[in-house]
């Protein structure tokens, strides 16, 4: 058994470099040729490459996430206890090598070392790029602008720096910031759990599936597949989603609400409003405006939490997802209403159409979708009843509107009744908010939806 | 009256207040300044600062021209003409004086020469030298009048035997004697002047060492070299008496002492804020010993719109301080969200020779807060550049923490300390660490060179000892 250097093969025409997506063998382990040692990532496919020798796996030169050029050194194969070449700094061996994107240089913790005149070692073992030990973590750790001492610190207490908030120059992290998520509850928890920060946009894309050609085909599973970019808004959903369910605990609890009032109301102003104002007064805005008085009362739901200090906020802005259509692929935007807390139901429901209508045609101003700090969404416009909803970050809850049906109810006197029901779902941050707080606001925005007397100004 | 309305009102025009003023400015603000002196720069410009600087450098010369045989050349035995000597620190003073009232006049400032006084929330009056009064609105005040030399009640200064140091930068000729009061910054600073152009200076200064605040082996290394100028230090020393005896000098008592004679004697025990009669009662804000309490990260003073800096304020009295803080103050007020001044960096400076700078704590602070450390220490008298430069006294003296080097305090002692001593400010500021100084390459040959090495020392690597 002789030492070999795992180059990257060529994966055919055009294909220059590829992303270590995953090593699948461990170092120290027993590889036998032809067996899959690691998978990469090309702008074409994904692929396995496999082992060229048999031996034991002796060294990782690149790591995972690293995009690597083809014929580069990437791995060492060979007997127990081979010394693997070393390399002269002028020889600089990560000339193959370069980081996913230019903000993520780290330390300068990659250290070449010249060649030994180990027997074993092929002759033209030149270019061999090796990281020294715990290298790549470190860096991995330390993405994040920070200072030395804070690097040192993270690394000693095996911190990763991504989740961590900076507040010094331009979100720089301080020793102040380090300290501080030091004694947070947590700090220990296992990087990549759900502690992850919002600050930081995790990329979920890089949660890969594995494809495979077949006869000249891409399958996942066996099964053809046709691969389609996501749309920038696509992407942006997604990766928002993602942050926030790892961001936040999330808790949803649902009430059912007799929405008997709130039809009587709305169906002896319906026709005088639609004259008045050339559109419908619809249960949603009702439904908005009830959600602000529930705010007033349980301001709780309306605030932000930044580390561990809860923000409290002044003004009601409420954000009312509207999709934009297309079967459903157009994606979603959230426009927002500005001082809720300000405004009568009618301002409402003229702000509500009028901020729908323009979504729709895409011609929202920038500030008009931020700034939201309670969120309404509306799916039992296509008939859900009920709804877990996801919260718009960096609010604290969401509020889940499912279709108004009508149904069998058990009134006061047993008397069974049949009356426009509704499933109210409230998602809300657990960090802030206990089951006890959600259940309040429900109780409450049940209350006035199932006592509303309000009508618009006609 | 609608021109005399300002967005900043500035109280002073030292480096707190003229900064400030132009920040504020540059920023888009409406701003006056006030000045109650006929020159604006305040202390620093006119009675510290640059004019002492000035003279301690005509000592540097003196001093060279006398060590010039030793450097192959002959001329002779050198003079040196005080008049002249002075004129220059004057050009230069009056040089400076112009350039600020062109950076006002760029900055659109207007200036306002006259006692400031707030006259309530929004009111400023400026009272001139002819009794007349100004009166200014503005929606913010920016309290800068700084600071003037503190006394003693019992010998205050005659302008004559007994002197401040605004009386002494303009003393006609070098005393054959002078007895300096207090060994603090000022007072080593003009012992290190005065003796190296012959006069016999005595230092009497209660604490037991010079530069109280300094490291202790600062001190001692100053010490040593100023005893080679002429001057004799007397630490834990006691002033009884000071007694102006007209052509027979003046008569020093201390504890335990014979009376003595000096020609002047020079009283440099401190300073004190500038703020009893500048109509804080007016608006209400209160001061404890003269010094105003703000908030240290928008200068803000108890009442809104009022803002205060530099020596009025209880952080270090040093010109750098004030013009950091009135800059940070000028953009908290102009609705920008600055990050706070980093005192931590805050460096100190001393023109003695050697020069001493430091930043952060001494050995003797962290004793006493227990805090461990570590020291990386090394001399300049093996440097090359050191012996190039005649200038091998001194050393640079890093105080570590030793899980992570982090930097605790620096203290450097040498002809150039102060040119140095801001590599460790940005260390500082940027949160670095020793590892990053002994892992910077410094150019050779420097005095610089001995920072690394001092860092280096303390990783327990020094390559020049």
């Amino acid at each position: 058994m002789e030492l070999s250097q795992v180059l990257l093969p060529s994966m055919g025409e055009g294909i220059n470099e590829a992303t270590l997506v995953k090593w699948l063998k461990k170092v120290g382990e027993n590889v036998e040729k032809d067996e899959p040692l690691l998978e990469v990532s090309t702008d074409k496919v994904d692929t396995e490459i496999p082992s060229p020798a048999s031996g034991i796996f002796l060294q990782a030169v690149a790591s995972e996430g690293m995009t690597v050029e083809v014929n580069s050194t990437i791995a060492w194969i060979g007997p127990q206890g081979a010394t693997i070449p070393k390399l002269t700094e002028t020889t600089s061996g990560l000339q193959g090598m370069k980081r996913r994107s230019q903000d993520q240089v780290g330390q300068g913790t990659t250290q070449i070392s010249a060649p030994t005149n180990s027997a074993n070692i092929p002759k033209n073992a030149g270019h061999v790029p090796s990281l020294i030990a715990r290298g790549g973590d470190f860096e991995e750790l330390t993405l994040k602008r920070s200072s030395p001492l804070v690097r040192k610190m993270a690394f000693d207490y095996g911190i990763d720096l991504r989740r961590v908030i900076g507040t010094g120059a331009n979100g720089r992290i301080t020793k102040h910031d380090m300290d501080r998520f030091l004694a947070s509850p947590g700090a220990f928890a296992e990087p990549v759990s759900a502690m992850n920060t919002f600050a930081v946009a995790s990329d979920p894309l890089l949660a890969k599936v594995s494809t495979k050609v077949v006869d000249g085909k891409e399958t996942l599973e066996g099964v053809p597949v046709k691969r389609e970019k996501m749309s920038k808004m696509r992407r942006l959903i997604a990766e928002h989603m993602v942050e926030s369910v790892r961001h936040s605990p999330h808790v949803t609890t649902t009430f059912e609400i007799d929405l008997n009032n709130v039809v009587l109301v709305r169906d002896k102003c319906k026709k005088a409003f639609a004259d008045k104002y050339g559109f419908n007064l619809t249960f949603t805005h009702i439904l908005i405006r009830a959600a602000v008085l529930a705010i007033q009362r349980h301001p709780i739901v309306n605030v932000s939490v930044d580390g561990d200090e809860i923000l409290w906020k002044d003004q009601i802005n409420v954000g009312c997802a509207v999709a934009l259509g297309n079967e459903g692929g157009g994606g979603l935007i959230v426009p927002v209403i500005k001082n809720a807390q300000t405004l009568s139901l009618t301002d409402i429901a003229l702000k509500l159409t009028d901020l729908a209508t323009r979504a729709r045609s895409k011609k929202l101003a920038a500030d008009e979708v931020v700034g939201g700090t309670f969120s309404v969404t509306n799916p039992g416009g296509w008939g859900s009843i009920h709804s877990n909803p996801i919260i718009n970050q960096p609010q604290v809850a969401m509020l889940g509107i499912g279709a108004i049906v009508k149904r069998p109810v058990v009134i006061d006197n047993d008397k069974i009744v049949v009356r426009p029901m509704m499933m109210a779902s409230l998602t809300f941050d657990h960090r802030v908010i206990d089951g006890e707080g959600g259940a309040m606001w429900l109780a409450t925005y049940k209350e006035i939806l199932e006592n509303w007397t309000e009508i618009p100004s006609l | 009256m609608s021109t005399n309305t300002f967005d900043l009102v500035v109280i002073g025009s030292g480096p707190a207040g003229y900064v400030g003023a132009i920040r504020a400015s540059q920023l888009g603000l409406k701003v006056a300044l006030i000045e109650k002196f006929n020159h604006l720069g305040g202390t620093c410009l006119n009675v510290g600062c640059i004019p002492t600087k000035a003279l301690l450098e005509s000592a540097k010369t003196w001093d060279k021209l006398g060590h010039a045989n030793e450097q192959g050349f002959e001329i002779g035995s050198p003079k040196f003409s005080w008049n002249k000597i002075m004129g220059r620190k004057d050009k230069i003073v009056d040089d400076q004086r112009k350039g600020l009232r062109f950076l006002m006049k760029k900055n659109k400032i207007e200036t306002f020469e006259g006692h400031g006084r707030i006259a309530g929330k929004g009111k400023v009056s400026v009272t001139h030298s002819d009794g007349k009064v100004t009166s200014l609105e503005t929606r913010n005040i920016m309290i800068a009048t700084g600071s003037r030399v503190r006394e003693l009640p019992f010998a205050k200064s005659n302008h004559k035997g007994i002197m401040t140091s605004d009386d002494v930068l303009f003393i006609q000729e070098v005393p054959k004697s002078m007895a300096i009061i207090g060994g603090g910054v000022v007072g080593v600073e003009f012992a290190s002047l005065f003796g190296r152009f012959g006069c016999q200076v005595t230092v009497i200064e209660m604490a037991p060492q010079i530069l109280p605040f300094e490291d202790e082996e600062t001190a001692k290394e100053l010490t040593r070299c100023l005893k080679k100028q002429n001057v004799i230090i007397e630490t834990n020393t006691k002033l009884t008496s000071i007694q102006d005896k007209g052509s027979a000098g003046v008569e020093v008592m201390t504890e335990g002492n014979q009376p003595r004679i000096f020609e002047k004697v020079l009283v440099s025990i401190g300073r004190e804020p500038v703020t009893d009669d500048i109509g804080l009662n007016t608006v209400g804000i209160s001061t404890e010993r003269g010094v105003i309490k703000v908030d240290l990260a928008t200068y803000k003073t108890t009442i809104d719109g009022i803002y205060a800096v530099g020596d009025v304020i209880p952080t270090p009295m040093l010109a750098h301080t004030g013009s950091a803080e009135a800059y940070h103050c000028a953009e908290v007020i102009a609705g920008k969200k600055p990050h706070k001044v980093h005192y931590e960096s805050n460096p100190s400076a001393v023109y003695t020779y050697p020069e001493v700078a430091s930043i952060g704590q001494t050995e003797k602070q962290l004793k006493e807060k227990n805090i461990s450390y570590k020291v990386g220490k090394f001399p300049f008298s093996p440097m090359a550049k050191a012996k190039i430069e005649d200038s091998t006294d001194g050393f640079v003296k890093i105080l570590f923490e030793p899980k992570y080097n982090e930097i605790l305090g620096v203290h450097i002692v040498h002809a150039r300390a102060t040119e140095m001593i801001a590599e460790f400010s940005l260390n500082k500021v940027l949160e670095g660490t020793l590892d990053e100084i002994a892992h910077t390459i410094h150019p050779h040959p420097t005095l610089s060179e001995t920072i690394m090495e001092a860092a280096h020392a303390g990783l327990g690597g020094a390559v020049h000892l």
